[in-house]
């Protein structure tokens, strides 16, 4: 109290110093520039609503520690297998178009107006029927919300009515059914659905979807005269869904007829150029005489012809292919048009072929482009880095690159360029797959550590080649969190694992005396407890079951006897002789032993005999010796010794007396 | 009825004033509970402090600028709506998470952003439990028309938020 009471006294003597203080100071900053140096107010930047947000967001770093933060951060909702992260988000999703839905329906309690100035995504849309009235005014808001169907309708509702549509309008429209094919699209803040949906196999070749005769054509034929940007609308809508020979058609008939047609028309037409002309060289001539088309039609090429060029140039084999991607490339480069990431993509795709010559191209890229950020410019932009893996992995084999690649993809906003959740976990796929074959098992397990299990969860192949390089590394620790991940990646129904995994911990008996291995001979047999209760679980409460396999059996047996837990091991043992109809396979010999030797220091001798009788009554040669030790082991009361006579033989006890 | 016979003969003659002599009526009780004679009502830490101790020992439950003592009523004074669109939301909540809601509904009110925080139990699988999320979340920002968040803690059991027995 005394303390405070004496700083408060201070307190005025310290503010007037401080005062003091700033007077100095701004008395001798404005004599010494207050001569020849005016203050220049800067000009203003002009930043658009999310600048700062965006500027906000840039103070926080990437934190790999933490779920991703659509996920609720609660232990309990925090998902801990891929399968789990799909549906917890698609959950919550499918819980917004309920919402969603529920709005629709009852759209006329939702008329309310709290928020100021309006927002158009909390109230509901507008529902048109075949009765509706409908004005010109309801197809231009359709078409600014890219609302395809209700566009449709709306439009044949004008029409029927005789209400003449303006000419700009009805060019919008035409482009909305271009563009979407005239097909309902996935709405844009179904971000979750977007993501997770099955995205087409990555070199999948890409087949005609366009809808013939459907409106978009009627509308073409309705447009009189026919102008360039009809027919472009129409060329690029045809291109687009590769009704490929129809819109060279109509690329042709505009020639003919003096249309100026622009860029992006010839850049679609030279996409898909390979539905075009069979042959390599048919198509390269074709692409020659279209950008030669495109000179002397005063068009300057783009960013897209370029994409769009080496796009078809990925289709023609043969040894050109290299030479003509290069040729593009450079012509492209002089006239000061960069490629993006997707000109990268093709590149790879022309140089990095399944069957072909190694290409070191993927450095070249590298060297170009490493540091720098991108935005997407080009659909196939999101390819590159799934591809760039790939090729870093089955190509190169070279981790060096693939720790570039992986560090550009992380470098600044690049990770929007991953693409979807299926090309995300090819990516790391691949990456761990690179890592496990190059790296020494310690140093990929600082990489395991750091995207596991927030960023990737290791696929059932991937954990198959993680325990196969603890084995051949013999760094056995792991394997107690290895295990613990399997359980949690929901990995333990896989059979392939269970046995590597349980083969892992019977080949590498721990070493208690090195303080790493200290207490893992406990953990191993805890593990293969755990194995063996999962198993059981799951058999008891699925109708598809799995089968036990006796080695297995055996070899967790063996497990359990090492930690000398007498109870479990005799559970797994009622399980071999119980159930041996549904045990594929024999016992193994080893496993018995190492149990007569648990029921000897436990003193359970009926156990022993038990064990004994089952190994005589499979044929095991070895029988005869383990009557030996459980002989000499116990003191056999006189039922038992009877047995073990009758099991192997009067001669045991004999030898046992004598010796 | 005791009120009614006080008050009656006041109305009559104002001249008279009697002495009331039974309990007075007026007693504060909200957000307090009785004691029970087998002390077994199970109290959260949140119910077991009364509303003095709000500021004290525990925090509001609706957060936001509206309700603060000098905030002048204007055109746009929002408190009355506010206070309404609250109440909503609680019995939103309890009713949207049928009988796992086991703390009070925190309303939380940033901007135009609206946070919602309570502890639920773990009776409903996660997957359910974040198709309600979703679904709350953007239902109340239809009704409400600006962003709601949940902000959600779960328990093992309900007994883990009780805090005694009275």
């Amino acid at each position: 109290m005394h303390n405070i009471r004496r700083s408060f006294t201070r307190l005025p003597f310290i503010r007037k110093q401080t005062t003091w203080n700033c007077k100095t100071f701004a008395t001798t900053s404005s004599s010494s520039s207050s001569d020849n140096e005016e203050i220049k107010i800067p000009n203003r930047i002009k930043r658009s609503p999310t600048d700062l947000l965006k500027a906000l967001s840039q103070t926080v770093g990437y934190d790999p520690t933490a779920p991703h933060y659509k996920f609720h951060d609660d232990p309990f909702l925090i998902p801990t297998s891929n399968i789990a992260k799909r549906t917890f988000a698609l959950a919550q999703e499918s819980g917004r178009k309920s919402a969603k839905w529920i709005r629709q329906e009852n759209w006329k309690l939702f008329q309310h107006t709290e928020m100021d100035p309006p927002i158009e995504a909390f109230v509901p849309t507008k529902i048109y029927t075949e009765e509706s009235e409908v004005e010109v005014k309801d197809l231009e808001s359709l078409i600014a919300a890219a609302d395809v169907t209700d566009a449709a309708l709306v439009y044949q509702l004008l029409q029927k009515n005789k209400i003449e549509i303006p000419a700009e309008v009805m060019q919008s429209f035409f482009e909305l059914i271009c563009f979407f094919n005239n097909e309902e699209q996935l709405d844009e803040d179904l971000v979750e659905e977007r993501w997770f949906r099955m995205s087409a196999k990555l070199n999948e070749r890409p087949r005609k979807t366009w809808k013939d005769y459907d409106l978009a054509e009627q509308i073409f034929s309705e447009i009189d005269p026919k102008d360039s940007k009809a027919y472009s609308t129409i060329i690029r809508g045809m291109c687009k869904y590769y009704q490929a020979e129809k819109a060279y058609a109509f690329f042709n008939e505009a020639l003919a007829n003096n249309i100026a047609l622009d860029v992006e028309t010839f850049n679609s037409i030279l996409s898909v150029v390979s539905f075009l002309r069979e042959g390599y060289e048919a198509r390269w001539d074709l692409m020659r005489e279209l950008l030669i088309t495109m000179k002397s039609a005063n068009l300057n090429p783009n960013q897209g012809t370029l994409n769009s060029c080496l796009s078809s140039i990925t289709t023609m084999g043969g040894r050109t292919s290299r030479d003509n991607a290069l040729k593009i490339l450079g012509e492209f480069k002089r006239i000061g048009i960069q490629p993006s990431l997707a000109s990268w993509y093709y590149i790879l795709q022309i140089f990095c072929r399944e069957r072909g010559p190694v290409s070191h191209v993927l450095i070249d890229i590298m060297n170009e482009i490493e540091g720098k950020e991108f935005e997407i410019k080009d659909l196939k932009d999101c390819h590159f880095f799934v591809t760039a893996m790939d090729v870093c992995r089955n190509h190169l084999h070279d981790k060096n690159l693939a720790k570039r690649v992986d560090a550009l993809l992380h470098h600044g906003d690049n990770y929007n360029l991953i693409g979807d959740s299926y090309k995300e976990s090819v990516y790391y796929r691949n990456f761990f797959l690179l890592l496990l074959s190059t790296e020494p098992f310690e140093i990929f397990m600082d990489t395991y550590h750091y995207l596991v299990p927030n960023v990737y969860i290791p696929e059932p192949v991937v954990m198959e080649e993680i325990l196969k390089s603890i084995e051949v590394s013999g760094s056995i620790e792991t394997i107690p969190l290895i295990w613990s991940h399997m359980i949690l990646f929901d990995h333990t129904t896989r059979e392939n694992l269970l046995n590597m995994i349980t083969k892992i911990m019977i080949e590498n008996k721990p070493n208690p005396s090195l303080p790493r291995q200290e207490n893992l001979v406990q953990s191993f047999g805890d593990i293969a407890y755990d194995i063996w209760k999962k198993i059981e679980e799951k058999n008891e409460m699925r109708t598809k079951q799995m089968i036990w396999t006796a080695r297995l059996l055996s070899d967790i047996l063996t497990l359990i006897c090492r930690i000398e837990d007498f109870e479990k091991a005799t559970e797994i043992f009622d399980k071999i002789i119980g159930s041996q109809d549904e045990i594929l396979g024999d016992a193994e010999i080893t496993s018995m032993q190492n149990y007569v030797q648990v029921c000897i220091l436990k003193k359970q001798p009926e156990k022993a005999v038990q064990c004994l009788q089952f190994c005589t009554e499979i044929g095991f040669p070895e029988s005869k010796d383990m009557a030996k030790t459980i002989c000499s082991g116990f003191t056999l009361d006189e039922n038992l010794l009877k047995k073990v006579a009758y099991l192997a033989g009067e001669d045991v006890l004999n030898d046992n007396i004598i010796s | 009825m005791s009120l009614i016979r006080a008050l009656q003969p006041s109305l009559i003659s104002p001249q008279i004033r009697l002495i009331s002599s039974t309990c007075v009526l007026n007693k504060n009780q909200s957000g307090r509970y009785k004691v029970t004679p087998k002390k077994d009502r199970p109290l959260t830490y949140e119910q077991s402090n009364p509303p003095h101790q709000i500021g004290h020992r525990k925090a509001w439950n609706s957060w936001n600028v509206a309700n603060l003592k000098k905030e002048k009523p204007g055109v746009h004074q929002r408190e009355p709506q506010m206070i309404t669109e609250d109440f909503f939301i609680r019995k939103f909540m309890t009713a949207t998470f049928h009988g796992i809601v086991c703390s009070e509904v925190i309303i939380k009110r940033q901007f135009n952003l609206i946070r919602v925080a309570f502890i639920m139990s773990r009776q409903l699988p996660p997957r359910k439990m974040y198709f309600l999320i979703g679904y709350t979340e953007e239902l109340l920002s239809y009704w409400l028309q600006c962003p709601v968040t949940l902000e959600i803690n779960t328990v093992a059991d309900k007994r883990d938020v009780i805090y005694k027995y009275i």
